[in-house]
C-alpha cells in the first residue's frame, strides 16, 4: 500500500509538468506582427485570449508540479528514514 | 498534541489554497495583459515566502554558530531550521524563476532580461543551491559550520534582491511602497492578499514538515554513530 502511495506521489508532479508543457505547446499561434492591417483590436484580443489562458494554466500547473514534487521527495525520505529506524530497532531486539 | 495541531493547520491551509485559487481565477480581467496577469497571484507570493524562508535559514545559521559549542543539542535544532528554510526557500524561488518568464513572455515578448531584479534573484537561488550542495557533498564536522557561514551570506543577499527592482529595468517596479504610480486596484488586491496568506500557510506547513524530517535524520545519524562506537 505504501509503495503504491509513493509511486502515485512521484507520478503526480511528472504528470503536472507534462500537462504544463502540453498546454504551452498546444496554445494557438500568435497573431502576426502586422495584425493591425488584418484585424480590429477586439478581434486581436479574442485571438490572444486563449494564448494568455494557456500561459496562466501552465504557470499554475508548473507551480504545483514543483511543490508536489518536493512533497513527494520529502515523503520518500521520511518513509526510508522510518523503515531504516524500524529495521535498526528490530536488529537490536534480535541481538 | 503537536501532530493534531499540525493536521488542523494543514487542513486549514488546504481550504485556504482552494479559496486562493478561486479568488485568483475569478479576479477581474486586466485590460492590457488578459488572463496572463493572474500569474502574479502565484509568482509574487512565492517570492515573498522564499525571501522569508531564506531569512529563517539565516536565523538558523546564526543560532547554530551561537550554540555549537555551548549547547550542541540546541545548535542542531537551529541547524535543522537553517537547512529547512534554505531547502523550502529554494523550492519557492524555483517557482518564482519558472513562473516569471512565463508571465514575462506574454507581457514583454521575451523570456528573460538581465535586469537587476531577475539577475539578483537568480544569484540568490544559486547561493542557496550551492548551500544545499555543500551540505550534500561536504563531509566531516565542519560541514555545518561552513554551510552556516554561507547561509548568513545568502540571507544578507535577500534585502539586495528586494531593493533591486527600484533600479529601472525590465521588471515592474514595487507595487507597495514605491512611487506615486505604484499600488493595486482593490478588486485585484483582495485575491492578491488572499493568495499571499494561502501560500504563506502552505510554506509554513512544508517548512515544519521539512524541519521534522531533518530532526529525524539527525537522530538516525546520532544512532548510527553510537552503534559504530559500540561495535
Amino acid at each position: 500500500m505504501k509503495k503504491i502511495a509513493a509511486r502515485i506521489a512521484a507520478v503526480i508532479p511528472i504528470a503536472l509538468l507534462a500537462w504544463a508543457i502540453y498546454t504551452l505547446l498546444s496554445a494557438p499561434p500568435e497573431p502576426p506582427g502586422d495584425w493591425r492591417l488584418h484585424m480590429t483590436q477586439a478581434q486581436h484580443d479574442l485571438a490572444v485570449a486563449p494564448i494568455d489562458h494557456a500561459y496562466r494554466v501552465a504557470a499554475y500547473t508548473v507551480t504545483w508540479a514543483i511543490q508536489m514534487g518536493f512533497l513527494a521527495w520529502m515523503g520518500l525520505k521520511w518513509t526510508a528514514q522510518t523503515r531504516d529506524g524500524s529495521e535498526d530497532a528490530h536488529g537490536t531486539r534480535r541481538s | 498534541m503537536r501532530k493534531i495541531l499540525l493536521g488542523l493547520f494543514a487542513a486549514m491551509t488546504t481550504v485556504l489554497m482552494v479559496w486562493g485559487f478561486h479568488l485568483a481565477v475569478n479576479a477581474p480581467a486586466e485590460m492590457m495583459q488578459g488572463d496572463a496577469y493572474r500569474i502574479i497571484f502565484y509568482h509574487v507570493p512565492s517570492a515573498m515566502v522564499a525571501f522569508l524562508f531564506f531569512a529563517v535559514s539565516m536565523a538558523g545559521s546564526i543560532g547554530y554558530l551561537a550554540y555549537r559549542e555551548k549547547n550542541p543539542t540546541r545548535a542542531l535544532a537551529w541547524d535543522g531550521w537553517a537547512v529547512a528554510g534554505a531547502e523550502v526557500g529554494v523550492v519557492f524561488c524555483t517557482v518564482v524563476l519558472v513562473t516569471g518568464p512565463l508571465w514575462g513572455y506574454r507581457a514583454w515578448g521575451i523570456w528573460w532580461a538581465w535586469d537587476a531584479r531577475l539577475t539578483t534573484t537568480l544569484l540568490l537561488w544559486l547561493i542557496y543551491v550551492s548551500y544545499l550542495l555543500l551540505r550534500r557533498f561536504a563531509g566531516g564536522s565542519q560541514m555545518r559550520t561552513s554551510s552556516a557561514v554561507l547561509g548568513i551570506f545568502g540571507g544578507i543577499a535577500v534585502p539586495i534582491v528586494y531593493i533591486s527592482n527600484r533600479i529601472p529595468g525590465q521588471h515592474p517596479g514595487p507595487v507597495f511602497g514605491g512611487d506615486s504610480s505604484s499600488g493595486m486596484a482593490p478588486e485585484i488586491l483582495r485575491p492578491f492578499l488572499g493568495n499571499i496568506l494561502a501560500w504563506l500557510c502552505w510554506g509554513l506547513v512544508v517548512l515544519i514538515l521539512r524541519h521534522r524530517l531533518e530532526l529525524k535524520q539527525q537522530a538516525a545519524a546520532a544512532r548510527d554513530a553510537e552503534q559504530a562506537l559500540n561495535a
